[in-house]
């Protein structure tokens, strides 16, 4: 049943206060709005900064306490911020700079903190609607002095250059002197980073120069890499009713403070606003001197302004994205968290940069930018945000000289794409890592993880597909599916039995390295053989002097086209007609054969707990691999082939990825297996959301957000696209009444709903 | 964890000496007072007790000996909480009775009643003389569990010991469901990234909770496999001095098959530190 249009408006937000300190009990009123900590639990404040982080896809500042805490891992990160250690073999690496967000606030010299006095109340409210992070605090002093504090912070998504921090303080059974410090600092270690980041290291003001350094500013510059970063900040700190107080800004190498002593009248309440501007050398020659000429458009005078744009552009961006789940408020808040971070992740206007498996909310990982971007996130972007999506393959074109020199250097032709890659493309996968049981295990993605080539490929024709972007497909997308076809066309070789074979590979299954035609490899570069010659073929009869520009500069002949056009049809598929299995890879089906349940139980990953020899030479799975190739190509395979897949595949998988569970999700929805789909379902949600397992520590896993949209708009919802558009076939799980969505195709915006679709159906004849 | 006092309860039998270097050292490790204690049914003249103890008035220099009458266990209980933060340090089992399971009906009484930490030692390794090098720490990842840590870390800190903190994944156990824990990781989608950012997020947040000075020495190892069998495995194969266990407090039969295996069969002697129950997660 086809979608309606055109897309309705997402529920009205309320009125934006105009003051830059709403009370937090005026964020959304819908719970499934809202990610909420009470209290504070010492333990669990990585995982809660992680979650509570204020992104815009420039920059992300992790939610930590303003004061800090015995536990906290205060930074912020911004796209593209690359340094790289001065040790042998170091890979570059995201930086960690200042989070520009801290404070010291004391009353009569008692430093207010979680950890000394008591805290009467402490609240967390992240506004996901509106980009908001609230705390409201109230806090007795070991002396018995009560202070109340609600502070706000945003990483504007209208100006992604700034942030916002209000806070108001308010002394409750006291008047006395209150100090508050706020400041800007290199970080001084790297911790709790898993191993040190690339050092920042303090940029000395030009001495000539001496001009006003109002307002105060700081630049730092990456190790290894020479890219600075710069904040600039304007302050102001005043009694609601009275004048301002001014600051005493102290500096030196590093670090930039601003000071406030004043006397607090009890009852009365004080308001520091902070605008921070944020330039990079990315962005701007004098990155300091550019934020602090950003500063010169806008204050802590415009603060509401400043909220108000924000929260538009946010709305803007729900218009186009909210998922509404009718009957069950736990799923509706995990997809609007995904959603909510997804959205936070990238910038369409810079199409230099992708999203790293953690996004701009943790440290691991390094930024580094796996597949997990191409076939996990981009659907997103695809459909709810096309300018975002085009911004993130851009990235993919103009790393494709490094991708072009990777298959060079490796004896292919064509382009690879990096395992890991950070600005340049190149290859950035570490080579062995020193696991916590003392064995240093080898890192072969890098060198096998081949597929990464097909899921760009195939990134790349599904935005073609879907936005119709003539300009993007002959400026860059058609360049990417010739140069990845042509790798997999000089990466195989032809057998005796007259099939192309791809050996020595890593399958998206990485428990079995090393291995022979991989179904998922072989049938996915089949795919990108095939798109690339639809591709030469479109252009050809459409854009004639565009392909003759192309092939003239790629060097294509017609006897290479000829020969991909051989080496897709002749690809081995491991795919045996008896069963309608496709084999995982050559000689999978002789493995033993392992109940991953009996050992994956949440414990740890199978490949610890079975040993990992033992499960190289087991039939158990690391994720969807298979699974995700049924789901990647679905209407190439027919329903028993489909169902057959899956439900071998299915109960071999072991999950030990946080790629897995939504697509299990995803295709179990298709096949109408809804308890088996919800299950994945929630085991997807939980991946950060879960309170005890501090998987999101090191910050929110990017591809598992991702997934768990499509589980619920091409899963549930069976979303599909025809020449007619977007259709469903919904099978929603019990206690889902309906499902609601927003879709851009071909320029049009879609509202997609199960309800209307049921109805739909029910009246046909 | 404060010790101002080490009780050695002694039965007069040989291997209930085998507490003493323990004992001994621990005492003067934390400058605590050494206190050696028996209990019998009738009292005895000091003389007397020590010749029954085997032991030597010159040998006492230092030490506190003293007698209670009653149950050996209650005596001990009763004598340990008239003291200021005291420490039990007791055999596992002496001979004069069948070590029933795990462990001696004394020992195991005094585990049960005791308010204070806990160290049993195996009666097997004799009067050698024992210091600590090496302090071997399981660890969950459950909050509660951190409660082993602060006396891990302030013996650590006393004598320069490093602390060997392991984690054992168990095949078939579920995940603690208490909030904060931090177990092994349920996903490793790049293990080249997700291992390293594991075990340092693993200490640092044990840390965090455990409080231990940054001069202590933590080094994480992780195992699989049964958890009582690979900490007596870990702990063999690096040569422990100490195993410090957090016991939730159960003891019933299928409960607590760690902590009964590792008093069992570990090699060295084993610091019981009772820790709160885990909280409930949502």
């Amino acid at each position: 049943m086809r979608g309606s249009r055109p897309a309705p408006a997402t529920p009205e937000l309320e009125a934006t206060s105009r003051t830059p300190v709403p009370a937090a009990g005026a964020s959304s009123a819908d719970a499934a709005w809202r990610l909420v900590e009470e209290g504070f639990d010492l333990a669990r404040e990585h995982e809660i900064e992680s979650l509570f982080t204020i992104s815009n896809g420039y920059i992300g500042v992790r939610g930590s306490l303003a004061e800090g805490s015995a536990f906290s891992a205060p930074a912020a990160f911004i796209a593209g911020i690359f340094g790289r250690r001065p040790a042998p073999d170091a890979m570059p690496e995201r930086v960690a700079a200042p989070d520009p967000l801290r404070l010291r606030i004391a009353v009569e010299g008692e430093e207010l903190r979680l950890d000394r006095g008591k805290a009467l109340e402490h609240r967390r409210v992240f506004d996901l609607k509106r980009g908001l992070l609230w705390r409201e605090w109230r806090h007795r002093t070991p002396a018995g002095r009560v202070t109340r504090i609600r502070e706000l912070r945003l990483a504007s998504l209208a100006d992604r250059h700034l942030l916002l921090q209000a806070l108001e303080l308010e002394p409750v059974n006291y008047s006395g002197r209150i100090e508050v410090v706020a400041w800007i600092e290199r970080p001084e270690s790297a911790a709790p980073h898993a191993s040190p980041l690339p050092a920042l290291r303090p940029v000395p003001p030009d001495p000539a120069d001496e001009g006003d350094h109002t307002p105060p500013r700081l630049a730092l510059r990456a190790e290894g890499s020479g890219a600075v970063v710069a904040y600039a900040v304007k302050s102001e700190l005043r009694p609601a009713d009275g004048p301002g107080v001014a600051p005493k800004v102290e500096t030196r190498p590093g670090r930039v403070a601003e000071r406030w002593t004043f006397t607090a009248r009890l009852g009365s309440r004080y308001r520091l606003t902070r605008v921070v501007a944020v330039r990079t050398s990315r962005d701007a020659e004098e990155p300091a001197e550019a934020a602090a000429a950003h500063l010169a458009r806008t204050g802590p005078g415009d603060a509401g302004r400043i909220v108000r744009e924000h929260v538009e552009a946010w709305r803007e961006r729900w218009r186009a994205a909210d998922v509404e789940v009718d009957g069950d408020p736990s799923a509706q808040r995990a997809l609007r968290f995904a959603c909510h971070h997804l959205i936070g992740a990238a910038n369409p206007d810079d199409e230099r940069v992708s999203i790293s498996a953690r996004l701009l909310t943790g440290g691991i990982y390094k930024g580094h930018v796996f597949w997990d971007v191409e076939i996990y996130m981009l659907p997103f972007y695809i459909h709810t945000h096309p300018p975002t999506a085009r911004a993130l393959l851009m990235y993919r074109y103009h790393t494709l000289p490094a991708a072009r020199e990777k298959a060079r250097a490796l004896g292919w032709r064509g382009a690879l794409y990096a395992w890991e890659s950070t600005d340049t493309g190149e290859e950035a996968t570490p080579r062995a890592v020193l696991a916590p049981d003392g064995v240093l295990v080898p890192i072969r993605n890098g060198e096998q993880e081949d597929h990464i080539s097909a899921a760009v490929a195939y990134a790349v024709w599904q935005y073609w597909r879907a936005t119709g972007d003539v300009r993007f497909l002959l400026d860059a997308g058609a360049e990417i599916l010739l140069e990845t076809a042509r790798f997999w066309a000089s990466r195989g070789e032809w057998g005796e039995d007259g099939r192309y074979h791809i050996r020595h590979v890593i399958g998206p299954d990485e428990y079995h390295e090393d291995v022979d035609d991989s179904a998922y490899t072989n049938l996915m570069a089949q795919w990108n053989l095939e798109r690339a010659l639809e591709a030469a073929g479109l252009l050809r009869e459409r854009w004639p002097g565009r392909w003759r520009e192309l092939e003239r500069r790629l060097g294509i002949e017609p006897e290479e086209l000829r020969a991909w056009d051989d080496v897709a049809a002749a690809m081995y598929t491991g795919f045996d007609p008896r069963t309608g299995l496709f084999e995982q890879f050559r000689g999978y089906h002789d493995l033993e054969d392992v109940d991953p349940a009996e050992y994956a139980s949440g414990a740890g990953p199978a490949d610890i707990l079975l040993g990992r020899e033992r499960t190289r030479r087991s039939k158990v799975i690391k994720q969807a691999d298979v699974v995700l190739l049924l789901y990647l190509l679905w209407d190439r395979f027919p329903p028993e082939v489909r169902e057959a897949n899956f439900r071998y595949y299915e109960p071999r998988c072991a999950h030990g990825s946080s790629l897995s569970p939504s697509i299990h999700a995803l295709v179990a929805a298709r096949l109408g297996d809804m308890a088996l789909a919800m299950r994945y379902f929630r085991q997807a949600a939980e991946i950060d959301l879960a309170n005890n397992m501090g998987n999101a520590a090191g910050g929110v896993h990017a591809a598992a957000l991702g997934g768990l949209w499509q589980a619920a708009v091409f899963g549930f919802g069976g979303l599909r696209f025809t020449d007619g558009g977007p259709e469903l076939e919904p099978r929603l799980p019990p206690g889902w009444r309906a499902l609601r969505f927003p879709i851009q195709w071909r320029g049009q915006n879609y509202c997609m709903d199960t309800d209307e679709a049921r109805k739909g159906e029910e009246a046909e004849p | 964890m404060k010790i101002e006092s080490v009780v050695v309860p002694l039965d007069g039998t040989l291997p209930a000496l085998a507490a003493v270097p323990v004992a001994n050292a621990l005492a003067d490790t934390v400058g605590a007072t050494l206190h050696l204690l028996h209990v019998c049914e009738r009292p005895r003249r000091q003389a007397a007790l020590l010749r029954s103890l085997g032991l030597s008035p010159e040998e006492m220099e230092g030490f506190v000996l003293d007698q209670r009458t009653g149950r050996p266990a209650q005596g001990i209980l009763r004598y340990a909480g008239e003291l200021r933060h005291p420490t039990v340090v007791i055999c596992t089992h002496t001979g004069m009775e069948k070590p029933r399971g795990a462990i001696g009906s004394v020992a195991e009484e005094v585990i049960l009643g005791a308010h204070c930490p806990v160290v049993l030692v195996q009666p097997e390794r004799g009067l050698e003389p024992w210091a600590l090098r090496r302090i071997l720490l399981p660890h969950d990842g459950t909050p509660a569990t951190t409660a082993a840590m602060d006396p891990a870390g302030d013996l650590a800190e006393l004598t320069g010991a490093e602390v060997l903190v392991v984690y054992v994944a168990a095949p078939g156990e579920p995940a603690p469901t208490e909030p904060g824990s931090f177990a092994a990781p349920r996903y490793l989608d790049q293990p080249q990234h997700e291992w390293p950012a594991w075990a340092s997020e693993f200490i640092s947040r044990m840390s965090a909770l455990g409080h231990p000075t940054s001069e202590v020495q933590l080094t994480l190892l992780m195992a699989a496999g049964d958890p009582g069998e690979q900490i007596v495995r870990v702990s063999r194969e690096h040569e422990s001095d100490l195993v410090v266990l957090a016991w939730h407090g159960s003891w019933e039969p299928r409960r607590a098959a760690t902590m009964k295996r590792v008093i069992r069969e570990a090699h060295c002697p084993v610091l019981l530190v009772r820790a709160a129950r885990p909280r409930r997660g949502e």
